[in-house]
């Protein structure tokens, strides 16, 4: 109604302090928690019990084997090839530089449309901790920790400055949205021109540095090959409905094992280039006809309203789609998009298993097939899978962070 | 100029019509869903600043017909002319009736990620090029008419029905149409915020303002409609005066319709 209280404008939502609720004593509270959530009857007792049992058995073997069963030295002893393996020693400053660039469109990104919270420093701060122990242990150059921390430097500060900018709509407001948005849009071919200008070329992407570059590459070349394709399929023009159902049925049709043999043996001939260049290629391809259905899905779950009223005020045909029915459609599909960069993130594993390619887990094999260290093959893969599920996990959180702040499923 | 007697009546009553134009001519219009034939030879001519009620069952064609005036469905045979520009498939023509014609739905429909200045201000940059600082103020301007620009910075979801319903008008009126067209504006709503959408829609039939309303609101239609139109089955049946329709009614069809509904 036109007489309610003037509320906050939206994006911002103000909730009460903490404490006005928390009356009563904390140990009142906590014991009250606890007979609630683990004690509520005698067969919840049982089923705690039972739960605790097995997940303190879980934890003490985790204990057991990482800080004194394992031995870690096949993981310091080869952090390099693991890390960057045949990337140019004497440019390993471009990735650092790389690392620096994407740390801090991280800090830009989080101060100008949300904020670090505690979970955000605890998560970077563990991460941080592994590094260095990892890069500290054994020795290494003392030089790696601290690229590392700079990066990380970098990162906080340019939080740090965003985040102090007024949040209010305004010229200000509007030209940091712009210049961040831009770098974002821009990130990964910057990101790609420092790592592959100079001496190094894209044959020489390594390690976990190739994973960290071919995954971004096929969800960003998959996202862009997505929205035409959805779009398309969902024309009214049957001729480009066709092609684009038989590109996404094709594409979907066949395992991505499958494709990476067509990129190492057909593709060769069709465009040639490096076997890198080729897998991102395979990869974009891929993820795009996956994403273009998850779009296809949000096309149509938008209801007929929008496009009519996109007309009913003047609209041409492409603006409603840029202006009304994208954003809306790109919002509701985040969910599934992510699901499927999650996807093409564990699956560049696989360029090792078809292509002479040397990502993370192919130079795992490459670390314990040394005499010395075939006895740690559990510690390697161990190794690589918490990487993996470290950035899966990141990502997740980000998305969650992205839903959250456009206000996913709120219409 | 109409077949139908009771029409001449109306035009009579109300002096401001007497020098007008006819702003839109419909001749013979036929739409066909499939083999459904949803309008079946709709005849009418609507004068400039006219009020018009269209009235009937559900299913009776009146969305149809005043979906076809803006060209969300294309009639299939006869004759729209809107403000001298025949409506065919030249698409100059239809950009330009577009940006004469606004519509109201009966679900609003805003855009829900846009604000609520945003939605009003779209139309105006994107269309018609308006600088956005003249396109806010202009849309404020719009916002206060309907009566709620403390809401400007709100989004859609954040609206009773009633409040988004009158934006959805201030989103129409910001692109200066010279006829509005209203599709059962108050079927969505609750009964208590029915009454702040009619106002508006009141003070905007005084503005002067060229408005086809399909409503069940029939308080609305007696006392703001210059003129009654009853469609059943696609057709165009009887139309008249409110004193005509509600005094003494002619078709049988219409006199069935109206005791179930008064
Ligand atoms: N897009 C469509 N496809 C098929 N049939 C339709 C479509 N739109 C409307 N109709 C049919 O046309 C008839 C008239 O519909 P409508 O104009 O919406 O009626 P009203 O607004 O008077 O209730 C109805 O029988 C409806 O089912
Ligand atoms: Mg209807």
């Amino acid at each position: 109604m036109a007489d309610m209280p003037m509320q906050q404008p939206p994006g911002r939502i103000v909730l009460p302090p903490h404490r006005v609720r928390a009356s009563r004593p904390f140990s009142v509270r906590a014991r009250e928690w606890v007979r609630r959530n683990l004690f509520p009857s005698r067969n919840g007792t049982i089923l705690t019990v039972i739960a605790v049992g097995f997940l303190g058995a879980l934890l003490a073997g985790v204990i057991w084997f990482v800080f004194i069963d394992a031995n870690w030295r096949v993981i310091t002893e080869n952090r390099w090839l693991l890390f960057a393996g045949g990337y140019p020693r004497e440019e390993a400053w471009r990735l650092w530089m790389g690392m620096g660039f994407t740390f801090m469109l991280i800090g830009l990104t989080y101060g100008t449309w949300s904020s670090f919270g505690r979970r955000d420093h605890i998560f970077v701060g563990l991460i941080s901790a592994f590094v260095v122990f990892l890069m500290a242990h054994g020795g290494a150059s003392i030089w790696s920790s601290l690229w590392f921390l700079l990066a990380v430097g970098v990162m906080y500060l340019s939080y740090a400055v965003t985040v102090r900018m007024p949040r209010e709509l305004g010229p200000i407001r509007t030209l940091q949205q712009r210049v961040v948005g831009g770098l974002l849009i821009l990130a990964l071919p910057i990101a790609l021109m420092i790592l592959l200008s100079g001496d190094a070329s894209a044959r020489q992407l390594d390690g976990f540095v190739l994973n960290l570059v071919l995954a971004p590459v096929g969800i960003v070349g998959g996202l862009a090959m997505a929205i035409p394709l959805a779009i398309g399929r969902a024309s009214r023009m049957k001729t480009i409905s066709w092609t684009c159902t038989a590109y996404i049925e094709i594409v979907r049709g066949a395992p991505l094992l499958g494709w990476l043999f067509v990129a190492l043996f057909i593709l060769d001939d069709v465009i040639g280039g490096s076997l890198i260049v080729r897998a991102m290629v395979v990869m974009a391809v891929f993820t795009g006809a996956y994403m273009a259905e998850s779009i296809r899905g949000a096309l149509q779950a938008l209801p007929r309203g929008q496009y009519e009223a996109a007309h009913a005020v003047g609209l041409s045909r492409l603006q409603a789609l840029r202006l009304i029915i994208l954003p809306q459609a790109l919002r509701i599909s985040i969910p599934p998009i992510v699901g499927q960069a999650i996807a093409i993130w564990k699956d560049t594993t696989l360029v090792t298993v078809i292509l002479p390619l040397r990502e993370l887990k192919g130079n795992a094999d490459s670390a314990i097939a040394q005499f010395e260290f075939t006895p740690d093959r559990i510690e390697a893969y161990v190794f690589v899978a918490v990487v993996f599920w470290a950035v899966a996990f990141m990502m997740s959180r980000i998305s969650q962070r992205v839903e959250r702040t456009l206000g996913v499923g709120e219409r | 100029m109409t077949t139908h007697d009771g029409v001449s009546d109306a035009s009579a009553d109300s002096d401001r019509l007497t020098d007008s134009q006819d702003i839109i001519v419909a001749e013979n219009v036929d739409k066909w869903f499939g083999d459904f034939q949803a309008l079946d030879n709709v005849s009418m001519n609507i004068k400039e600043h006219e009020i018009v009620v269209i009235l009937g069952p559900s299913g009776s064609g009146k969305s149809t017909f005043i979906r076809c005036l803006n060209r969300l469905e294309e009639h299939d045979a006869g004759r729209i002319v809107i403000d001298g520009i025949e409506m065919n498939d030249d698409v100059r023509n239809l950009n330009a009736i577009r940006s004469e014609v606004g519509m109201v739905f009966q679900q609003f429909n805003l855009f829900p990620h846009l604000s609520v200045i945003s939605n009003i201000t779209l139309g105006p940059q994107k269309v018609r090029h308006m600088p956005k600082a003249e396109a806010q103020q202009l849309a404020m301007q719009h916002l206060e008419r309907v009566g709620i620009p403390e809401q400007a910075d709100k989004y859609p979801a954040q609206l009773s029905g009633g409040q988004q319903q009158r934006v959805a008008i201030a989103r129409a009126l910001a692109m200066q149409p010279k006829i509005m067209l209203f599709d059962e504006p108050t079927s969505a709503l609750d009964p208590e915020m029915i009454k702040e959408v009619l106002d508006v829609m009141r003070e905007l039939a005084e503005s002067g303002m060229t408005m086809i309303v399909v409503t069940h609101e029939m308080g609305f239609a007696r006392e703001v409609a210059d003129r009654l139109i009853f469609f059943d089955e696609g057709a165009l049946v009887e139309q008249g005066t409110p004193q005509h329709f509600f005094e003494n009614p002619e078709e049988e069809r219409t006199k069935l319709f109206l005791s179930q509904i008064l």
